[in-house]
């Protein structure tokens, strides 16, 4: 393979499913090593652009590159390549709940072993691969679960299974689909900041959905709008305005706290008639 | 629930009883045929349930082995029809069952569902369905007309029938699996066969070993019913005992083969139960 070093590009990329646009236009590129967070509320395209970002999701028009190569040129053997290279942190985080914590870690690297050897991995671990993700288990703080039964686990606990699946995956760009929404606030915090550090560690190139916008401006340098599938804006996280995101939002200008999302009073005494 | 469904339900259950009523009346069905002249008969055959032969009702050579020794043996003939069968069938039902599941269509690396795929589908379902569509005990017959008695051709008469029913329950066990855990592993580059077997197979694992023994269970009288046909499982015996009007005999191994079911019945809860932990 050529020098892979995680460089995601997407350009005009637009996706409908039956006429609606889910993505429309949307032109942005990572950098290797580079971290951003995509922000908008739900509905507005989010989990379909990095879905389009490891191929799951195909394009309706415009294209997705990874390291210059477009997806849609890539041969079988290549997009699997480049998928087994692209760690994914899904919302739900998709985990098989009855398999153990080291089934699940090293079913990341599926994509990089044959049949044979994903079974002998799942099944006879050699000691060599039940160390690594030993390493990757006490990267993200749960080593001492690595035998115990996925569903057995808390919820904050799974979600660092699920992350360390990705990262054994030995990815050079990791997305992340909304990680913290299955977690406590505090633990939210400390997994956002978890996932930084790694990805900094390991010069990853990160891109991370959330809807939290604390932590979005806290953690992450360069932060991506989107809203109803159109980029609103991408750039630094300092030169946001304030008014950017009342229009994201769809707030009133000049109100930053999110009482108004939830309902409105006048909507309310109205259905109450 | 809705007015509409509702409705909807009970048009449901008055068709199903206008349905029954009607079969029956088809069939001229009537309790008064059960009374017969044969109570004699049916009195002496009920009446040894109570009393099961431990030893033969009539005089044997010497030197045969006791009762109790060869409805062990013929027990155990039994199980290992069942048990030859069920490893065929479990091998074929886990082929076949991903092959007629959809699981070779799940996101294809084009986003596109290959007509070679769902003609495979199609081809794999039809055929097990003409497999699982002809009984065990016909396979039986047409093979023994075929290969006269052979081990084999038993075996692969079980087998055929229940490597169809196997291959449709576990495809259709597949395809109600949730799909997140698959998309998450054909993201990171695993191929359809890597899903099945490591990501959509294990989570199926306790509802496929429940349904495996119950077929076992299937396989078990099948198998004892073989022997109606010259095998030397326990129906070869049953029928025997049974010319001879030695219904104590015929409850002896009638009682065997209902303790194999129990004894499998009781395995499956706890291999169920474990996995639960």
């Amino acid at each position: 393979m050529n020098a892979a070093r995680g460089s995601l590009c997407l350009k005009n990329v637009t996706v409908a499913y039956q006429g609606i646009e889910a993505l429309a236009e949307v032109s942005l590129t990572l950098k290797p090593g580079e971290a951003a967070a995509l922000i908008g509320l739900s509905g507005s395209g989010k989990t379909t652009l990095l879905n389009t970002c490891n191929a799951l999701i195909q394009p309706t028009n415009g294209a997705v590159s990874i390291d210059g190569k477009k997806f849609s040129e890539m041969s079988s053997q290549e997009l699997r390549y480049a998928r087994s290279r692209i760690g994914f942190i899904h919302q739900s985080l998709s985990l098989v709940p009855n398999l153990r914590v080291i089934q699940n870690v090293v079913s990341g690297r599926l994509g990089q072993r044959s049949f044979l050897g994903g079974a002998r991995d799942l099944l006879f671990p050699s000691t060599n691969v039940v160390e690594k993700v030993y390493e990757v288990l006490d990267s993200v703080g749960i080593a001492e679960k690595i035998y115990e039964r996925t569903d057995r686990l808390s919820g904050g606990q799974q979600q660092r299974v699920a992350i360390a699946r990705a990262l054994f995956q030995d990815p050079l760009i990791l997305l992340a689909d909304e990680p913290i929404s299955s977690v406590d606030p505090v633990r939210a915090k400390a997994t956002i900041s978890l996932i930084r550090e790694i990805c900094k560690k390991k010069g990853l190139t990160l891109c991370v959905s959330l809807h939290n916008l604390d932590l979005a401006k806290t953690f992450f340098p360069r932060l991506i709008g989107l809203q109803d599938g159109r980029l609103i804006f991408d750039k630094a996280t300092e030169t946001v305005g304030a008014n950017e995101i009342n229009k994201l939002f769809n707030l009133p200008d000049g109100c930053i706290d999110f009482g108004p999302l939830t309902s409105k009073p006048s909507m309310l005494g109205k259905s109450l008639e | 629930m809705n007015r509409a469904s509702s409705g909807q339900r009970r048009m449901v259950i008055i068709t199903l009883a206008i349905a029954g009523v009607w079969a029956a009346n088809a069939l001229k069905l009537n309790p008064i045929d059960l009374v017969t002249n044969n109570t004699s008969i049916i009195y002496d055959f009920f009446s040894r349930a109570l009393s099961p032969a431990m030893d033969y009702e009539s005089d044997v050579p010497l030197g045969t082995k006791p009762l109790i020794v060869k409805t062990l043996s013929a027990a155990w003939q039994t199980i290992l029809f069942a048990a030859a069968a069920m490893g065929i069938s479990l091998i074929g039902g886990v082929l076949f069952g991903f092959l007629a599941s959809s699981s070779l269509m799940i996101e294809s690396a084009r986003g596109t569902v290959k007509y070679i795929t769902v003609t495979l589908y199609g081809l794999v379902r039809f055929l097990m369905a003409l497999i699982r569509s002809i009984h065990e005990l016909l396979w039986a017959v047409l093979f023994l007309v075929a290969f006269g008695i052979s081990e084999l051709s038993a075996v692969i008469a079980l087998a055929l029938p229940c490597t169809g029913i196997l291959a449709k329950i576990f495809s259709e066990l597949i395809d109600e699996t949730s799909r997140s855990a698959a998309h998450a592993i054909r993201g990171g580059g695993g191929t359809p066969i890597q899903v099945y077997f490591f990501v959509l197979l294990p989570q199926t694992i306790p509802d496929l070993l429940a349904y495996s023994f119950y077929r076992f269970e299937c396989l078990l009288r099948s198998s004892a019913v073989l022997g109606f046909f010259g095998y030397p499982t326990l129906g070869f015996y049953i029928a025997a005992s049974f010319e001879n009007l030695f219904y104590g005999e015929v409850w002896c191994y009638l009682y065997t083969l209902f303790l194999l079911v129990a004894i499998v019945d009781i395995w499956s809860n706890q291999i169920r139960a474990e996995l639960k932990l």
